[in-house]
């Protein structure tokens, strides 16, 4: 006889919560409760699950009377006067090769059904999908997901993220960046795309392939590889970099960042992306020095302090800054 | 049901938001025969169980332990027992993705995230959701209202609650139109048909 499977035993649970949140059991209808959990462990798992999501749905309430869903759905956007073949795509066209010719700069729609992630100055958050993938976001970045039933597609629109994909061969998982797109052949890697800098994508584990507008095909890289790949058509290749490398470009995952020689202005306009406080540098001779270290991402202040202590300068913390100088 | 309800607000509160985290690590893991919603049912079964709640200050990683054990007991006691998987378990370094702080994986906006799933839902059934949970009628006065029984009503909120369950568990908004919705969790060869339809 095969076994009751599982979302046999969530309709049924559902259908007991549903009973409680319309008015007490009786005797009886709690001796029927707990003769069906008692028949398997999976009955009352499912019941208490439902119970639960029963109660903490009357949070609904504070929706207020005006509530009005259409508040919560995502609209979709105004159709561009030009149909690309990338738009083709994102409104589930025709099957047209993953990665299209999109004009530089044009915004394309996703049409309905997208669902938008977005993070704060300083925020780090980590969202699950249905498939398993799980996306780390970096702070100040916005993403755009949408999973169809041949491809599972994500567009950066701005910041960082780092992909660890799920397995599906049905399904291939793409991510578009401006005009790059990079296709997941099962894997984990960081996608950056900050304001007028060149995209830039790192591989973590596995193999992706990248394709760009004027692509003959697609390029692959493989784990700790990077590209730096700007707007311009100019031809890419991958860099080979050190696992320690990797492991310091994704510090921000917990909220750290990692420096190894890099220079006092590069590392003051890193924390740029993840607080208010400015770390401001006038004279350039000390911008060209180097740091090394592990930081607290949205800490400017304690990076300058020991940035000083180390490098032998002044930290002066001010409103929303601190200055470094000799 | 007062000590019953406790535990399920404890549940909806502690537990509940990690729940989509647990399932993206047990799909890391797939294991012959046992599927990530029987694992995430018994998990469950076994928070319920539990005596007290009262000195659990990590909730997330008691969840994460439970679903581990519930696996072990699987391997343990099936017939058919792969000895490497048993083997892989046992010795495997149990090691969960801890978050810092600063990377905790609940939504900054519950209410939201109630609100966008409640979007979600089919219109009959939001309709009986909304005056049931924001206008607080009773079950008879929305029957009344309506027109139906409150048989019905009692089955529209039962299919609001699965769809709300399968929304909130999976950790936070997803993706509309996935057609493999109904299924996601099933990483077994079983055919089970989907019970929740409206």
């Amino acid at each position: 006889m095969p076994r009751e499977t599982s979302q046999e035993i969530d309709a049924a649970a559902a259908a007991w919560a549903a009973r409680i949140d319309s008015g007490l059991l009786s005797n009886e209808e709690e001796k029927q409760l707990e003769t069906w959990m008692a028949a398997d462990d999976r009955r009352r798992g499912a019941f208490m699950r439902m119970r639960a999501v029963a109660l903490h749905s009357e949070r609904a309430k504070a929706l207020g009377t005006s509530y009005d869903p259409e508040d919560f759905v995502v609209p979709s956007e105004l159709p561009q006067p030009t149909v690309t073949r990338r738009r083709m795509l994102w409104m589930g066209g025709s099957a047209v090769a993953a990665c299209a010719v999109v004009a530089a700069g044009l915004s394309v729609g996703m049409g309905a059904g997208a669902t938008v992630y977005d993070t704060r100055r300083g925020e780090v958050r980590v969202i699950t999908l249905e498939d398993g993938t799980v996306i780390t976001l970096n702070t100040s970045s916005r993403i755009k997901v949408k999973y169809a039933k041949e491809r599972r597609l994500v567009r950066l629109e701005e910041g960082e993220a780092l992909f660890d994909v799920a397995k599906d061969k049905a399904r291939p998982f793409i991510v578009e960046a401006g005009s790059t797109a990079v296709r997941a052949v099962g894997t984990s890697f960081t996608v950056k795309r900050i304001a007028s800098k060149p995209v830039e994508i790192l591989v973590r584990e596995g193999v992706i392939e990248v394709t760009r507008p004027n692509s003959v095909k697609p390029m692959r890289m493989a784990a700790n590889t990077r590209i730096t790949a700007p707007e311009s058509n100019a031809q890419l290749s991958p860099v080979a970099i050190a696992p320690e490398e990797v492991t310091r470009e994704i510090a921000w995952k917990s909220g750290q960042i990692a420096f190894e020689g890099e220079t006092l202005a590069n590392a003051a306009e890193a924390f740029g992306r993840y607080s208010d406080t400015r770390i401001i540098i006038d004279d350039p001779a000390v911008g060209r020095e180097e740091i090394t270290g592990l930081f607290t991402a949205n800490d400017p202040v304690s990076f300058a302090r020991a940035a000083a202590a180390s490098l032998e300068l002044r930290a002066v913390v001010g409103p929303g800054e601190v200055r470094l100088s000799r | 049901m007062h000590s019953t309800d406790d535990r399920a607000r404890w549940l909806a509160r502690e537990i509940l938001p990690h729940e989509g985290a647990l399932r993206a690590w047990l799909s890391r893991k797939p294991i012959v025969g046992l599927d990530i919603d029987d694992i995430v049912q018994e998990t469950y079964a076994r928070l319920s169980n539990a005596t007290s709640i009262d000195n659990i200050r990590d909730p997330r990683s008691y969840m994460f332990s439970t679903a581990y054990s519930v696996i072990l007991t699987y391997l343990r006691r099936s017939r058919v027992v792969a000895m490497h998987s048993l083997a892989q378990f046992e010795n495997e370094e149990f090691v969960i993705d801890e978050p810092s702080p600063e990377a905790i994986a609940v939504d900054r906006d519950e209410l939201y995230r109630l609100g966008q799933a409640i979007a979600e839902l089919p219109p009959r059934i939001r309709e009986v959701f909304i005056l049931r949970r924001v206008e607080e009628l009773s079950s008879r006065e929305i029957a009344q209202k309506l027109g139906v029984s409150t048989k019905t009503v009692e089955n529209q909120m039962a299919a609001a609650f699965q769809r709300l369950a399968k929304k909130l568990g999976r950790g936070g908004k997803h993706p509309a139109g996935a057609s493999r919705d109904e299924s996601q969790g099933n990483r077994n060869a079983h055919a089970t048909r989907d019970q929740s339809g409206d």
